[in-house]
């Protein structure tokens, strides 16, 4: 018995069975309430504009897959995944992990930005010492 | 470099310069340290920046006649230091020497440390425990632990191409063109050590080592504590990897970069 031809047939099988309706609209809504959070996140200035371009990216790269038909299973084909739900779960992982970068990133540069701003204070806070000390002499 | 040769002359030339001492939670030590500078190195400006301490070193440094740079938030050693160095460059200083605020490093050694810099032989002096000296005082004792890491780092320094015997000391004088290295964003802040020379010695500064004597560190070394030496030396090599990326500059006098003390 050629177990592979089997897992093979069987993956085949799991490839052609038709997209879910439900899941189909459920990611349509998701994106559409995420691009709708982040829109109002900015309007409310709790979301500086600089930090939305990966945000707008994600939301509108998943209203595309669940808007297009057919386009989950060729990527679900193309990674070599079973099921079109394991692409969405790597996908989203890869976005997160995308996130966590960029996130890690802009953290990095702030507390440069705060070490910068802390020595400046330093700094200024001892040149008034000096003068002190000249006035003192 | 000739900076600091051409102001000698004018005046004190001790003026023209400034002892840096980053101090955290020193105030019973950092009083004498800093008396003992301005009896060493009369007229010299002392500045000691205080990394967010809880006691008052502050104010026992200001009484001893220091200036002081009080950070707000902690930002460590190498912060502290940076701090230190951007002062001197806005305050235009010829020259600039650290040390420790903890006793460990005596003010009698810092006009021999800082020699070779204002004679111009070389553009960071590092004060060392190791380098055999003519009078008779007793070698410094180091336990296993330290002398491994110490020969360690002295080892990756000679990989680099930078000769040193005491890679961790933190007692040193440089002119403005260490200075102005120093304060750009190359200087890495975290756990300034063996890779701030070889980063020297990688954008052309002349190093030397003089020979110093230090007390023993009243407090443990971090290489004692757990897991930290392996950190440490994660972040070590992660540093020398990161220095591989800047650009190199050749010394002006090429050859002349050991040994100078």
């Amino acid at each position: 018995m050629d177990r592979s031809a089997e897992l093979e047939r069987l993956r085949s099988l799991f490839l052609s069975a038709p997209e879910s309706d439900a899941t189909r609209t459920l990611m349509v809504i998701g994106s559409l309430v995420l691009i709708a959070i982040v829109l109002w996140l900015v309007r409310r200035r709790a979301l500086r504009e600089e930090h939305t371009p990966i945000w707008i990216a994600i939301s509108v790269g998943l209203a595309i897959v669940s808007l297009v038909p057919g386009m989950l299973g060729t990527i679900t084909r193309w990674i070599g995944a079973w099921t079109p739900a394991s692409t969405l779960f790597f996908l989203g992982e890869v976005c997160l992990v995308a996130l966590c970068l960029s996130f890690a990133i802009r953290h990095s540069r702030t507390s440069v930005e705060i070490r910068q701003l802390g020595q400046e204070v330093a700094v200024l806070r001892a040149t008034l010492d000096e003068l002190d000390l000249d006035r003192a002499d | 470099m000739s900076e600091a040769a051409s102001g000698m002359g004018t005046a004190n030339p001790n003026a023209r310069g400034l002892v840096i001492m980053p101090a955290r939670n020193e105030a019973t030590r950092i009083g004498d340290v800093v008396d003992g500078v301005s009896r060493a190195l009369p007229g010299a400006r002392v500045l000691v920046i205080d990394d967010d301490s809880e006691d008052a070193t502050v104010e026992v440094a200001r009484a001893a006649g220091a200036a002081v740079a009080p950070l707000p938030i902690h930002l460590g050693y190498g912060g502290a230091l940076q701090t230190g160095y951007h002062f001197a460059v806005r305050t235009s200083c010829a020259w600039l020497i650290q040390m420790d605020s903890d006793g460990q490093h005596r003010p009698e050694d810092l006009p021999a440390l800082l020699a070779p810099v204002l004679e111009g032989r070389c553009d960071l002096a590092i004060g060392s425990r190791f380098v055999p000296r003519e009078d008779e005082m007793p070698g410094y004792e180091m336990d296993a632990v330290r002398s491994l890491g110490r020969r360690s780092l002295a080892l990756l320094g000679r990989l680099g191409g930078v000769r040193v015997t005491d890679p961790t000391s933190g007692l040193q004088a440089m002119n403005t063109a260490a200075l102005e290295l120093f304060t750009s964003s190359w200087y890495p802040v975290d756990y300034p050590d063996i890779d701030v020379l070889l980063l020297a010695h990688r954008r052309g500064l002349r190093l030397c080592e003089v020979p110093v004597t230090m007390r023993p560190s009243p407090r443990p070394s971090m290489l004692h504590s757990g897991w930290m030496p392996v950190y440490y030396a994660y972040r070590m090599l992660l540093s020398l990897w990161a220095l591989s990326a800047i650009p190199r500059r050749e010394s002006p006098e090429p050859g002349s970069d050991s040994q100078g003390g």
